[in-house]
């Protein structure tokens, strides 16, 4: 149901390897929660996050949330087609509704992270 | 909790139910987005079920009512509807409701869930020509620019001839019901009421045409918003009187109502806060409970926020001190102080419902 290949954290953010870059999003199950995404905050490339940071905010039609850093690193790159379609977080999660991307990951701290079957476990312990 | 007639229907479509003042209610079933903007281009179905409904018989009945009721209730015509509040002693707003006059001598006023028990006990206590007919009575609100002809369609002739804020009686496949052409979206809409018993079967009936959907509590909300109407228990509650929820102009001040003194000495000393629109610049939405600065100096509380699909920035109410609530002043909202800009509702001007 969630995808093997991201890290996750009780917060809902995904991050994946893609080469080097690690990327970041919330899970489809936190888009679920939140319902129709309206409006997404990005930080600013270049700065530099420590795991658990405020990273960016997501707003819905009902709520408004902050985003932490999964882990520690350098944001290299931001997801500006989030600007004009916010909506991509809800019908893609995992593709093209990602948030940022971080450098310079430690991989010690993502081996703190939940895999998938964790995760899994972890949404079903906490829903209803 | 408590449920509506329509509860298995709401399942059956896939609603995802929440606790609203104690009633299990949708409060979306494909998404808030997609439910709004169908509301606004075709017709969308509520269940309203939850809200409260009285009946008021006779001379003496009604002219005790009106004694409760800010907005003159005495001159509004046969066929006709009117929006006012009930106040306590203090000025202060119990709730808001409207007063549909059936007949030269028979009211049906409608109410909102929340301040139910206190309403009845307001409207029924003492008065032998009040009942309170909630328990009996599901509402059905058709909101949309089609719901007009979805309505003739089904046989509700009536539907076709009421002008905005007028109601009657009408049948349905022989079931009786009230129409009122009233509602809470801004488009074109009706509210059904009828007897619990047949609401199921309207309820499928008007689901079952093309241009029919569902919708839940959440676009409930945003078109509410935008069109700046006020929610019960979140724009106001005991503590603000219809003078602070910008409602000075459903108070009739000719006529004699509870609250009445409390409100003339409020006017007369002038200077209490004005619930106010705002509006972002971006789709950031201001939220309920945000505070609202300029500059630094608090000067109001958001109460209602969401972002506007159909205008495309965040809205809001908000009460706001009077010197910073003319139209275009600029102030910042809430922990990261957004920037707003007050502005006077409606957010949207399109709506159909006088149409």
């Amino acid at each position: 149901m969630f995808p093997a290949e991201c890290r996750f954290t009780k917060d809902h953010e995904w991050i994946r390897d893609d080469g080097g870059q690690h990327t970041v999003g919330i899970t489809a199950f936190a888009a679920e929660q939140l319902g129709d995404v309206t409006y997404v905050e990005l930080p600013e490339p270049g700065s530099r996050l420590s795991a658990g940071d405020t990273a960016a905010s997501v707003e819905s039609v009902k709520a408004a949330s902050d985003v932490y850093a999964p882990a520690g690193g350098e944001v290299c790159e931001v997801n500006e087609a989030l600007d004009g379609k916010p909506e991509l977080v809800n019908q893609d999660p995992y593709g093209e509704g990602w948030f940022f991307k971080l450098s310079d990951v430690d991989a010690d701290e993502l081996e703190q992270l939940m895999d998938a079957a964790a995760y899994e476990q972890f949404v079903g312990e906490h829903s209803e | 909790m408590q449920y509506t007639p329509l509860h298995d229907e709401h399942v059956a479509d896939g609603g995802k139910v929440v606790d609203f003042h104690g009633w299990a209610l949708p409060i979306q079933f494909t998404g808030i987005l997609d439910e709004h903007a169908h509301t606004r281009t075709k017709a969308s179905v509520f269940d309203c079920s939850h809200m409260a409904e009285f009946t008021i018989r006779g001379r003496d009945a009604i002219q005790a009512y009106s004694g409760l009721v800010c907005s003159d209730v005495e001159k509004i015509v046969p066929g006709r509807g009117r929006y006012g509040m009930m106040l306590n002693d203090s000025g202060g707003i119990i709730d808001d409701l409207i007063t549909i006059k059936l007949a030269e001598d028979e009211l049906y006023v409608v109410t909102n869930a929340g301040p139910a028990a206190r309403v009845a006990e307001r409207i029924c206590g003492g008065n032998p020509g009040a009942e309170d007919v909630s328990a009996h009575t599901a509402k059905i609100d058709i909101q949309g620019p089609l719901s007009r002809e979805i309505l003739v369609g089904e046989g509700i002739a009536e539907a076709g001839s009421l002008k905005y804020f007028q109601a009657c009686r009408a049948a349905w496949r022989g079931t009786e019901l009230i129409v009122s052409r009233t509602g809470y979206t801004g488009e074109l809409g009706y509210e059904l009421f009828v007897a619990n018993e047949a609401a199921p079967a309207l309820w499928r009936a008007l689901r079952a045409h093309d241009a029919v959907r569902p919708a839940g509590l959440g676009a409930r909300d945003t078109l509410r918003t935008e069109m700046g109407y006020l929610l019960s228990g979140q724009d106001f509650d005991e503590s603000r009187t219809p003078l602070e929820a910008g409602a000075e102009s459903f108070v009739a001040w000719d006529t004699p109502f509870t609250g009445r003194d409390a409100l003339l000495e409020q006017r007369e000393r002038g200077g209490y806060p004005l619930l106010s629109g705002i509006r972002t610049g971006d789709r950031r939405a201001p939220r309920p409970g945000f505070a609202i600065c300029l500059g630094d100096e608090s000067v109001g509380t958001v109460t209602s926020g969401t972002y506007g699909p159909s205008v495309g920035h965040g809205i809001g109410l908000a009460y706001l001190q009077q010197d910073v609530a003319a139209p275009g002043t600029g102030l910042n909202a809430g922990p990261k102080h957004i920037a707003v800009e007050t502005a006077r509702p409606p957010f949207y001007g399109q709506g159909t419902c006088r149409t």
